[in-house]
């Protein structure tokens, strides 16, 4: 598929490198493999293997939800203790009383949606600009966008403070928005995934009279349904887990979010552990949601059938 | 075309138009007045539900200026000093700044970011504030101090009874044989005797404030004997390792209400923490305060501290008021009021004192009410513009001399060149 | 077309081209120019003054960039940076990779195993570094104890040790991210059409050979992606740093945000804090442009 990779002239139309579809080779059964008992080993130590992985990878999360049952002076012990002494379950209904949870999670949750749908939609348009649509100045522009993401936050979140200030958006739920909705990971993640759609579906689509905006819209997105939805994913994850930037932005506690409402159990010379743990485990549950939701979009992609 | 165009365009416009909506009526008015006339003050200040001295301190305040709303703005401890330097950079209003530390009190009052309380400074019984020396900057004051904890030895009652040592003046040798003697127990039944937190400080200033040690001076030889002490009681297995409780993120109010330590060397304000946990029904341990153990045994009681302050912004919408507010909280009346819940003020008298020791579940035997009252309290660590860059030195050094990657005299060494070389 | 205005249409047709592009670029980079771009040009201008955040910068030279080349911390947090990168870059591509490949099968339960896998990254970050810390602990942990049931006598202390703690923070991270960077690689993998697999069938390709020929070369652009994402995101490690050693023990894995955020925020010298960051910024800078010519030569 050597047409379709990151190469500056990709809107010149070309052939296919590739063989040819094998149609004309006479139709063959699709082969599933060697049929028979090694298959079934493969598949059972498949499953061994990815069982263990999945276990070992989820021990921390265990501690988690085991913390949130316990104590707060008992979450740090040494050893450390993986059945709590009581099972303390009020811990679940304590949390309601002692943070307005219902507030932060409203709060994460429009902040959340409003960010991934402006990041999901600009920057998928803004990506069918950069690499299907050949014009001056494009080159320099998304090198610009790239080069942003190497700089770390810490170093000009005083300057971007001191701007939205000026603006007037400091402690605002919008300068949030602004400030995340148009990064560069989208449009970057977005122009690599157009990349790999052949040229010749949107010359041929242009033949029958579609503009580049219908060819985005009818063609383009939803050939790339699998990239919106990791695109949607990991932008909601993010914004959903993000600390330092509703920290510095969000002073009225009506605005906070979630995280910035758990780390508020944090304090210097006092710390809710058994609390924090808790509210961890309620604020990965709509995470946990929006995942098996968007990964969905992986199973339906035509790869599935040839790959075995 | 256009239709074909439609419907991803129109999502866009409706995604941003619903998000501008949203947020738009976020900004109410900035006038510095509450709709029925008080003048507003608005004060930083850190983890307001769990921090009762601000409460204490705001409620008071409010009832004897009834034409004063004072609101908290209420910020994370943990990145407290981040958010308030980016609030300073971007030009913030609010009136009044709690200055966490000393340090960064030096960076914002050099430059001039606080309004000068010198007059007003100049105008105490400097003797009664305890603290106070620590906003000097040059003769000038940015800041008064209205709480000022400092260091004493918290012990488990019921543990140490077992032995009949005399607390009202150990040796730091006599505390490291009682730390020997009380522990007890192995794996995880084991009652240590002993527990120092892994900051610096239970080791660095201890030395400076007993020796007269400076800290800033790059000549470290007066933190050999108490390395030696501290690393001598965790190689005894007196004290938790370094590493273990470094890695394990262990507390050390955990340790100690779990009653998996007998002493702590820890600063007053475990006390509040410990009167809160009980009142809460999480702790019942049975729990006094003894003064700090001792370099030299000359009966003085040598200790250190660190003052908290209130400071007011340069920017503040209502200086006035701030300012009125800074010297209540910092004065007698102030005292009082956090007193009542356990806290430790800045300004000193009897009253304040029998206040403190009033407070439910205190302990008011000799013993605490000896460790209350110290003979010095020094500072944590000098205020100067390379603090912060030396205290990461020591911080660094530190760690590698207590989990054993250095000897006590490489570190030191260490310590001593790269504060020459690397601070200018 | 007729020839006989060509080349006016041609022109015309360009400029309706740019103006095409450019509207398909402009409503994301409004925001972006605004909000990202400009304060990082300035961050980067300020690399050269002495600037404090508050009181007005002066423009000082390369005064910054001198002190740093004098400064020790500076040389031990870059050196720290790129060993974290080297051991990061790779381990969590292969790592994802693999992942993403396991689990594109038609698979029961394969929903479960995806989510399972990406939740190292929705963990909270305190409790995955308690418990790494817990896993490496040098006498009782998990590790440890692995490690001399199968002979190894003197097992390392990991975290608690200067020349193991940069590993132990690389093994979590590897963990923590490979899930997220799955998930890119799920989505380039649905791209790959089916009749490359057929015809590589055909040819008598195994598995194995189908993996290499196929797959890998499909996912040239995401693994571009993949690569340039992780090496921006290793040069700016600094969340699990902080959270697992805090730079220590001593300065031994101390990195290079951290320090920008130490000498900036912490200290206050934004100028010297922002020359660091122009530094590491080039860093990438070439980094990534040699990926991309590296990319596009083995096109060829």
């Amino acid at each position: 598929m050597k047409t379709t990779v990151l190469r500056e002239d990709s809107t010149t139309a070309r052939l296919p490198r590739q063989p040819a579809p094998a149609a004309p080779a006479g139709p063959r059964p699709h082969r599933r493999g060697p049929a028979g008992p090694g298959r079934i080993v493969g598949r059972a130590l498949l499953y061994m293997a990815l069982t263990g992985l999945a276990a070992a990878v989820l021990v921390p999360f265990a501690w988690m939800l085991v913390s949130s049952l316990k104590a707060d002076s008992e979450v740090f012990t040494v050893p450390i203790q993986w059945i709590p002494k009581s099972f303390r379950w009020e811990n679940f209904s304590d949390i309601w009383d002692q943070i307005p949870l219902w507030t932060y999670l409203g709060n994460s949750l429009f902040l959340s949606v409003v960010i991934t749908a402006l990041q999901v939609l600009t920057g998928s348009f803004a990506a069918y600009g950069f690499a299907k649509v050949r014009f001056p100045g494009r080159d320099a522009v998304f090198l610009a966008y790239i080069a942003t993401i190497a700089v770390p936050w810490q170093a000009y979140m005083v300057p971007q403070y001191i701007l939205m200030q000026k603006l007037g958006l400091v402690n605002t739920h919008l300068s949030l928005i602004l400030l995340q909705a148009f990064g560069a990971f989208g449009v970057f993640l977005m122009r690599q995934y157009y990349l790999t759609i052949p040229d010749e579906i949107s010359e041929a689509a242009r033949l029958d009279g579609l503009t580049e905006y219908g060819i985005w819209a009818r063609i383009v997105l939803p050939l790339s349904k699998p990239a919106l939805a990791g695109l949607a994913l990991l932008t909601f994850v993010n914004t959903w887990n993000d600390y330092m930037g509703p920290f510095i932005y969000l002073t009225d506690n009506d605005l906070w979010t979630v995280q910035l409402g758990l780390r508020s159990f944090v304090g210097m010379y006092s710390s809710q552990y058994a609390m924090i743990m808790t509210g961890s485990v309620l604020s990965v549950l709509p995470i946990l949601v929006v995942f098996l939701l968007g990964q969905r979009y992986f199973v339906q992609g035509i790869s599935t059938s040839g790959m075995k | 075309m256009k239709s074909l165009v439609g419907r991803p365009v129109r999502m866009v416009t409706a995604a941003v138009a619903l998000s501008l909506l949203a947020v738009g009526c976020g900004n109410g008015g900035d006038s510095g007045k509450t709709a029925d006339g008080k003048t507003i003050v608005k004060v930083a200040v850190w983890d307001y539900a769990k921090t009762p001295e601000f409460k204490a301190l705001i409620e008071g305040f409010e009832a004897k200026n009834p034409d004063i709303d004072v609101q908290p703005v209420d910020i994370l401890a943990a990145d407290y000093s981040k958010k308030v330097t980016t609030m300073l950079a971007g030009g913030d209003n609010t009136d009044v700044l709690t200055m966490k530390n000393v340090t960064d009190y030096a960076r914002y009052g050099t430059r001039g970011q606080l309004q000068s309380l010198t007059a007003d400074a100049d105008k105490l019984d400097k003797a009664k504030y305890s603290g106070l020396d620590s906003f000097d900057l040059k003769g000038d004051y940015y800041a008064l101090p209205y709480r000022q904890d400092f260091w004493v030895l918290f012990y488990n009652k019921d543990l140490v009874k077992k032995s009949d040592a005399d607390l009202s003046k150990l040796t730091w040798p006599d505390y490291a044989s009682l730390a020997k003697e009380l522990t007890t127990g192995s794996g995880s039944s084991k009652v240590y005797g002993t527990y120092h937190q892994t900051w610096r400080s239970v080791v660095q200033a201890t030395a400076a404030a007993q020796t007269g040690g400076d800290l800033l001076s790059g000549d470290y030889g007066f933190f050999k004997k108490q390395y030696e002490t501290a690393v001598d009681l965790q190689k005894a297995g007196a004290a938790m390792p370094f590493s273990t409780a470094k890695s394990q993120q262990v507390t050390y109010d955990a340790m100690f209400t779990t009653r998996k330590t007998a002493m702590v060397p820890m600063g007053t304000w475990l006390a509040a923490r410990l009167l809160q946990a009980k009142a809460e029904g999480k702790n019942d341990v049975n729990w006094g305060m003894a003064p700090l153990p001792q370099t030299t045994a000359n009966g003085k009681a040598v200790t250190f501290g660190s003052p908290t302050a209130f400071a007011v912004n340069k920017k503040a919408r209502n200086s006035a008021a701030a300012k009125k507010f800074v010297l209540w909280a910092s004065g007698p009346e102030g005292a009082a009021a956090i007193a009542k819940v356990g806290v430790v003020p800045s300004y000193t008298d009897d009253a304040v004192l029998k206040t403190f020791f009033g407070v439910k579940g205190m302990p008011a035997d000799a013993l605490s009410k000896k460790a209350m009252t110290p003979d010095t309290v020094k500072l944590e660590m000098p205020v100067s513009p390379k603090s912060s860059d030396i205290d990461q030195i020591l911080t660094e050094e530190h760690e590698l001399v207590m989990s054993g990657e250095k000897s006590i005299d490489k570190g030191i060494s260490e310590m001593e060149s790269r504060v020459k070389s690397e601070v200018e | 077309m007729t020839k006989i205005d060509g080349a006016a249409a041609l022109k015309r047709r360009r400029r309706r081209t740019a103006l095409v592009g450019w509207s398909f670029i402009l409503p994301n980079l409004v925001g972006f120019a605004a909000l990202t771009l400009v304060p990082v040009g300035a961050t980067l201008l300020l690399a050269f003054t002495d600037w404090n955040s508050y009181d007005t910068p002066h423009w000082i030279g390369f005064d910054n960039f001198q002190r740093m080349w004098d400064n020790d911390n500076f040389w031990t947090a870059l050196s720290n940076t790129a060993w974290y990168a080297a051991g990061h870059i790779p381990l969590t591509m292969a790592a994802s990779l693999g992942l993403a490949v396991l689990l594109n099968q038609k698979l029961r339960g394969v929903a479960f195993f995806r989510t399972a896998f990406f939740f190292p990254y929705i963990t909270s970050l305190v409790a995955v570094a308690v418990v790494w810390n817990m896993l490496f602990s040098p006498d009782a942990g998990p590790v440890n104890q692995l490690l001399r049931a199968v002979g190894v006598a003197h097992p390392p202390g990991w975290t608690t040790d200067t020349d193991w703690a940069l590993p132990a923070v690389v093994i979590t991270s590897v963990w923590r991210d490979m899930g997220y960077y799955m998930v890119l690689y799920l989505a380039g993998l649905q791209a790959i059409p089916a009749e490359l697999y057929e015809a590589a069938r055909v040819d008598g390709a195994g598995p194995w050979k189908r993996f290499w020929h196929v797959t890998v070369p499909s996912l040239r652009p995401t693994t571009f992606f993949v690569l340039v994402m992780l090496t921006v995101s290793s040069f700016k490690v600094f969340d699990l740093v902080q959270v697992m050693t805090e730079g220590g023990p001593g300065r031994s894995t101390l990195v290079l945000s951290q320090l920008i955020f130490r000498e900036g925020i912490t200290q206050g010298r934004f100028g010297y804090s922002s020359a660091i960051s122009l530094v590491l910024f080039l860093i990438v800078l070439i980094i990534t442009v040699t990926q991309f010519r590296f990319q596009r030569r083995s096109e060829r």
